[in-house]
């Protein structure tokens, strides 16, 4: 099943018969997951709907605690965490299809949110802030509110957002889902972009098969279940 | 952008529920404010009159009313006799209404005695000897009744001339009609009573020696009590009940307070579960989650608090100069008194906005960005 056993890049995440029950054990999400994940990586989740795949990537950032199996980040076990919150903040960055973005806070402050749980000072988090939003191209748009920007501009400005704490990790759900075919493939571009120059590890849930295509690494999931991992071919 | 921003705009999402909780709380303050601010208020002001007309000690037989009963006037004469007593005097004060004013001081006084000569003459002059059918007026009475001097007062069944506008120095003082007792006596049928005797010590009298003196007094007065000029206010069970009655108040107005800061904070937290949600999976601790909602609770309750004490203080002063109010309020808008109803206010507030707080701090990330 695993085609990297033998990459010999950092492992990121590993996950060991992997499993999360909802509504007292009725509802089976993830039936046993097996998992892994390198440095710099960029993998893509695919599968039918219901399949686990956001349940997954909960679970990889510590959105949720797994039912059964063991989950490590860098060889630690994320349902060990003394504090979830603090390698939310610190190592991974969370894209979602919806964006989240705070509907009564502007661009600029939206992408500050995430830094409070950091060390910069108040001025620093602006410069910082809007250094990203210059980085996803939304410098001309850091007063505004969320209302006022098209569902691409959202979605870069969540991407914005992610990268606030300088994560080692993002992790996109289904980042294009909300989006037109023009604004999500510049969502794709950019978010390509920034796992190629930061070296972000990035794993990313899609029902576009296009999409998944670009990734390094492609997992298929069906019924709480992964049923392959494969390298895609280099793009010809 | 600061923390405070956040609290702000937490604040500024729903802003007619945000006004509506800042006049519930304000609204509680503001009686905090102007019921103890008027049981402190009366508590000064007699504290003054005895302190300006330079009483040591007084003995009343305090039945439980704001005023005394009456008792014989020969009980003077025997607390006289008493050592360390440098000077007696009686009064006799009842409160009635005279004319328009449905309730003020009537003060009769033992003539040519020690609390005829605090009195400064504003305008007119004294009553010539007891035998003279007329009144003074303390100038906030004078205002109230809205006499001057020549004028003629209607007090009960006789009409006595106004003689004398004068400043007595305490609100008590000049919100009273003032007039030699034998003729009080005499208008209210209380012929040879009075309900006070005003002492003064000797010089250098010792505390052991007051002591003494207070047991030798309820010797001979065993219904009655002496009390030292500072513990009148702080021992009547007028001014007992009526502090219990504007603590009561208080209270009650606090509890309404929490509850309704509570209820906000709640529906808060239930209405921006995905907000809090979205917080969480950003990497925000759930002790920053619960300090957002305690901030937000406590600015509702400063806020409110400041708006409280604001509104407290203007009602205070628009009843002060009521007719009805005029020279029986002199209330106590002391610092203490602002800041103690601000910081209650703050109370209610962060007292609010626990539950609501560890209600947040429940949530699960997952579920709440759900929401």
């Amino acid at each position: 099943m695993e085609e990297n056993a033998h990459d010999p890049r950092p492992l990121v995440y590993e996950a060991r018969g992997l499993k999360k029950l909802f509504d007292g054990g009725s509802v089976s999400a993830l039936r046993g997951v097996d998992f892994q994940v390198w440095e710099g990586e960029f993998v893509a989740i695919v599968g039918p709907s219901g399949c686990g795949k956001s349940t997954l990537l909960q679970l990889l950032g510590s959105l949720d605690r797994p039912s059964e199996g063991t989950l490590t980040y860098r060889g630690k076990s994320l349902a060990d965490l003394r504090d979830p919150s603090a390698y939310r903040a610190a190592e991974v960055g969370f894209i979602f299809q919806a964006f989240h973005l705070l509907p009564t806070f502007t661009v600029v402050e939206n992408v500050q949110i995430p830094m409070f749980e950091g060390k910069l000072s108040r001025s620093q988090r602006v410069t910082r802030a809007e250094e990203l939003l210059q980085e996803v191209g939304l410098q001309h748009r850091l007063t505004h509110f969320p209302s006022e920007l098209s569902g691409g501009e959202r979605q870069r400005v969540a991407i914005a957002r992610s990268l606030a704490n300088n994560p080692s990790v993002l992790l996109a759900d289904e980042p294009t889902g909300n989006l037109d075919s023009e604004n999500a493939a510049q969502v794709v571009e950019l978010l390509l972009r920034l796992h190629k120059e930061l070296g972000t590890t990035l794993i990313l849930v899609t029902h576009d098969a296009g999409i998944a295509a670009l990734a390094s690494r492609t997992v298929r999931m069906k019924d709480g279940r992964i049923v392959t991992s494969s390298p895609n071919l280099p793009a010809a | 952008m600061t923390f405070f921003t956040v609290i702000i705009r937490g604040l500024l999402r729903r802003p007619v529920r945000t006004g509506l909780t800042l006049l519930g709380i304000s609204i509680g303050i503001a009686a905090v404010v102007a019921l103890v601010g008027m049981a402190w208020g009366y508590e000064k002001s007699i504290g003054r009159q005895l302190d300006v007309v330079g009483i040591d000690m007084v003995v009343s037989n305090m039945g439980g009313g704001l005023l005394p009963q009456v008792f014989d006037q020969s009980l003077q004469a025997k607390v006289a006799a008493l050592p360390h007593v440098a000077e007696t005097t009686s009064t006799l004060m009842l409160m009635q209404s005279v004319e328009d004013a449905p309730l003020i001081v009537v003060s009769g006084r033992e003539w040519d005695s020690f609390t005829w000569k605090a009195l400064r003459v504003l305008e007119g002059r004294m009553p010539k000897d007891t035998g003279e059918r007329a009144v003074v007026l303390g100038r906030l009475a004078a205002e109230g009744l809205r006499k001057k001097v020549g004028d003629t007062l209607q007090l009960e069944a006789d009409e006595l001339q106004v003689v004398g506008i004068v400043d007595g120095q305490a609100v008590v003082e000049n919100g009273s009609i003032i007039l030699a007792l034998p003729l009080l006596q005499e208008i209210t049928g209380n012929e040879g009573k009075v309900n006070f005797v005003n002492v003064r010590f000797t010089p250098k009298t010792t505390k052991t020696e007051v002591t003494l003196l207070r047991d030798q007094i309820k010797e001979i007065f065993p219904e009655g009590r002496a009390l030292e000029a500072s513990e009148v206010v702080g021992t009547s069970q007028g001014f007992r009940i009526a502090r219990a009655m504007s603590w009561s108040t208080a209270l009650l107005a606090i509890i309404v307070g929490v509850l309704g800061v509570m209820n906000t904070m709640l529906m808060t937290v239930f209405e921006r579960t995905h907000e809090i949600g979205i917080l969480l999976a950003v990497g925000w601790k759930k002790q920053r989650i619960i300090w957002m909602v305690l901030c937000e609770s406590a600015l509702l309750g400063l806020l409110g608090g400041i708006t409280g004490v604001a509104l407290g203080a203007a009602g205070l002063k628009i009843l002060e100069v009521t007719t009805t109010m005029r020279g029986l309020l002199e209330p106590d808008l002391s610092p203490r008194l602002l800041l103690t109803a601000i910081a209650i206010a703050v109370v209610v507030g962060v007292v609010s906005g626990l539950y609501p707080g560890w209600r947040s701090s429940r949530l699960s990330p997952s579920r709440a960005i759900q929401a």
